[in-house]
């Protein structure tokens, strides 16, 4: 397997997500992917992407850095994803990353690469036969080399990933 | 007809005829307190300001003359408010409005600033989006829609102002006094440090610069006498983690005296309403994750309304208490940010071309209820209630700026007066004020609290559950200017409300006051609950996170107040 950083300087993690799912579409086998907020003097997004390929199938303006090889411009934020695969960032694509509708967190936990779940405004904590209603979007992080998925309280016996699929816009002018 | 009535209480410019008919509010107003009308005559609105000022004993007494309208305000209709309290008029408003000047809007000017007065407010900032189209078109084509709104609906005040990008950062509403360079400023203003038309958006160290720029331009331009004052509050600053706490204390060290508050509440309130009556999304529009933009401190708890109510308010010992502990000012609002009315039926007007007109053609009825919108007319949901000296642009501006502001969803409380009392019988101050005492010198918290005394916009009497007492002492500048805990700050009486009518009064003594500290106060109407964000010792029962999707904006109904000081010496 090879770890690739990438930065195509994604301004969004929804421009993020598109890249990845970009890449993914176009490798064969198993991928792993996240996503790496670079802040700074151009605060944007990189990714990080691990397959086994040699190189990825990207436009020349993208940088790409792996630990034998770089191609394009400033690689630095391609460095930092890469350097963070599997330690912090998001995970975008992993195993489990495909699971849709309403989960068992039972079932979840067993079925995914997911090791626990962490909850955000509540004290509830999920038991394995709560529900998780993944609405179709789940975006653990990586913490240490752990992968954790932020969930919020949505119910009785009930959880949803902290982030939503579709958040309000953000652009300046709303 | 009594319409010969002073207007030098309004204290804004404007020449209108005398001799024309008097329409909405004005009509309302001075119609209303008139007796030579008689009640069969008046019009709904005005005929429901008569029974109030009848109901408040006011009626007759010389209400038609200036002196006595100015004292008891301009009562419109709405959740009622005791407006009078211990010689200051509390004025209910919203500083944060879009019309179809912006481009996420619909309604026109009038749309709203009929809504407002209907609704019981007393004054509102129109803050459309800066933006290119606004920046060229916008912000010259909304000032004579906003000077026609002040003369037909004559006991609301309308300020003009701009929802600025700020630079690096959230939103801002920033507003002047009326006048006649209100126009040439805001525009001048918007052109040179608008982040969205200067491409500034992105968290940089210029782009933060260019905000403080734009704040010191606002505070030259008052002290050279462009305009005659302004002001600037952040808007929902927690939303998504970008406005960071070394910016926010940045801003405000700037110009202490422009840079005044935060909406301690945001406006959205109705998007949290369930689907499929409802948007089914985050109360407040809430629902952001971290992004390369946002502060990295932020934790996710951030990202949410707790009761409705931004983090950084919410939070007891969290970035608000911060900021107060450092002894200096920063109030906070409610508005209802309303571009979009849940329920309404209108549209947006056919054959609109943005970009080229830089608006909206005036909105249409579409037919069906707009369920998917999550806004709530001004004065309908959420108010900030303003101590002021008289009914005028200037008095909301220098209460606004004295801190004498108190907030509340639903009409959760009628009136609020809250004073740090020395036993010594002769000092006192009200909200947002610093009582400065000898060392040792005896003081109480002295909270009077009017309860609902009429049913609000959802047409049921709210109840106030409970109210308590948040105290932090004052340590001085912040070591951290990214710092957002408040060590010492903590609920420290509760007081459980077990009366559902008229006047409620409580006292908590401080004792001896040997070190600075400072009080706020807040209100809940006990449906929802949680402990804080920094345990139960801190704050045992605080606002609950809204759920994503199902939060019912009128079951989850708080209060909140601005701080007094006490300093001792």
């Amino acid at each position: 397997m090879t770890v690739f950083g990438v930065d195509a300087g994604s301004r969004s993690l929804r421009e993020a997500d598109h890249l990845i799912h970009d890449l993914v579409a176009r490798l064969p086998g198993p991928v792993v992917a996240g996503t790496h907020l670079i802040r700074g003097e151009r605060p944007h997004i990189a990714v990080s992407l691990e397959s086994d390929v040699e190189s990825l199938p990207v436009d020349p303006e993208v940088s790409v850095v792996s630990s034998g090889a770089q191609s394009g411009p400033d690689g630095l934020s391609a460095a930092a994803a890469l350097a963070q695969h599997g330690v912090s960032g998001r995970a975008v694509v992993f195993p489990g990353s495909a699971l849709t509708g309403a989960v068992r967190i039972g079932d979840l936990l067993a079925g995914s690469s997911i090791d626990r779940l962490h909850v955000v405004g509540g004290s509830d904590q999920p038991g394995a036969d709560d529900f998780l209603d993944t609405r179709d979007h789940l975006r653990p992080e990586w913490q240490g080399g752990v992968l954790v998925l932020a969930v919020t309280p949505a119910g009785p016996g009930r959880f949803a990933p902290f982030e939503v699929p579709n958040p309000t816009p953000c652009c300046a002018d709303h | 007809m009594g319409h010969q009535h002073d207007h030098q209480h309004h204290g804004h410019d404007h020449s209108h005829d005398h001799g024309h008919d008097h329409e909405h509010g004005g009509e309302g107003l001075s119609a209303a307190a008139d007796l030579s009308v008689p009640d069969q005559e008046l019009s709904p609105d005005a005929l429901s300001r008569r029974s109030m000022f009848r109901r408040a004993g006011l009626l007759g007494a010389g209400l038609a003359s200036a002196s006595v309208l100015a004292s008891a305000g301009t009562a419109a209709a709405g959740p009622e408010r005791n407006r009078s309290r211990n010689g200051l008029l509390w004025l209910a408003g919203d500083h944060h409005i879009h019309t179809q000047y912006s481009s996420d809007g619909k309604y026109r000017v009038l749309d709203h600033v009929r809504h407002a007065n209907a609704y019981g407010l007393d004054w509102m900032v129109i803050t459309d989006h800066g933006s290119n189209e606004h920046a060229k078109i916008g912000v010259d084509k909304v000032n004579p829609d906003i000077v026609a709104a002040r003369d037909k609906v004559k006991d609301t005040l309308v300020f003009q102002g701009l929802e600025w990008n700020i630079p690096a950062a959230e939103h801002g509403t920033v507003f002047v006094h009326p006048g006649r360079n209100e126009l040439p400023l805001l525009k001048e203003f918007e052109n040179t440090y608008d982040g969205a038309v200067k491409g500034a958006t992105a968290g940089t160290a210029a782009n933060e610069a260019l905000a403080i720029a734009g704040v010191n331009f606002l505070a030259d331009a008052v002290r050279r006498h462009r305009v005659q004052d302004a002001l600037f509050l952040a808007n929902h600053p927690a939303r998504k983690g970008i406005d960071s706490p070394h910016e926010i204390r940045a801003w405000r060290d700037a110009a202490p005296n422009i840079a005044v508050g935060m909406e301690g509440a945001p406006g959205h309130q109705g998007a949290g309403i369930p689907a499929p009556h409802g948007p089914g999304s985050g109360r407040g529009g809430y629902d952001n994750s971290p992004s390369a933009d946002s502060f990295p401190g932020y934790p996710l708890e951030s990202y949410r309304t707790w009761g409705g109510f931004d983090w950084m308010t919410a939070t007891v010992g969290g970035l608000w208490d911060s900021l107060l502990a450092e002894g200096k000012p920063w109030w906070i609002t409610a508005n209802s940010d309303s571009h979009n009315v849940y329920a309404d039926n209108a549209v947006r007007g056919p054959g609109s071309d943005f970009t080229k007109n830089g608006k909206y053609n005036d909105p249409v009825y579409g037919g069906d209820l707009n369920l998917g919108d999550s806004d709530f007319w001004p004065g309908y949901y959420s108010r900030t209630h303003v101590g002021a000296c008289d009914f005028s642009y200037a008095a909301v501006m220098d209460g606004i700026r004295g801190g004498r502001v108190w907030v509340d969803h639903g009409g959760l409380i009628s009136g609020l007066d809250v004073r740090l009392r020395a036993r010594n019988g002769r000092d006192e101050v009200p909200l947002g004020g610093m009582l400065h005492v000898r060392r040792g010198a005896e003081v109480d918290l002295v909270i009077s609290i009017d309860l609902a005394n009429g049913p609000n916009w959802a047409q049921f009497v709210p109840t106030l559950a409970r109210v308590d007492v948040i105290a932090g002492d004052v340590t001085g500048k912040a070591a951290d200017r990214d710092g957002f805990v408040a060590p010492t700050a903590k609920v420290v009486k509760s007081f459980e409300v077990n009366k559902s009518t008229g006047t409620v009064s409580f006292t908590y003594p401080l004792g001896r006051v040997a070190k600075p500290q400072y009080l706020r106060l807040r209100g809940t109407d006990g449906n929802r609950g949680a402990v804080g964000l920094h345990g139960p010792g801190v704050d045992p029962v605080g606002p609950a996170m809204d759920v994503l999707g199902s939060a019912d904006p009128w079951k989850d109904l708080w209060f909140y107040s601005n701080p007094l000081w006490v300093l001792p010496s």
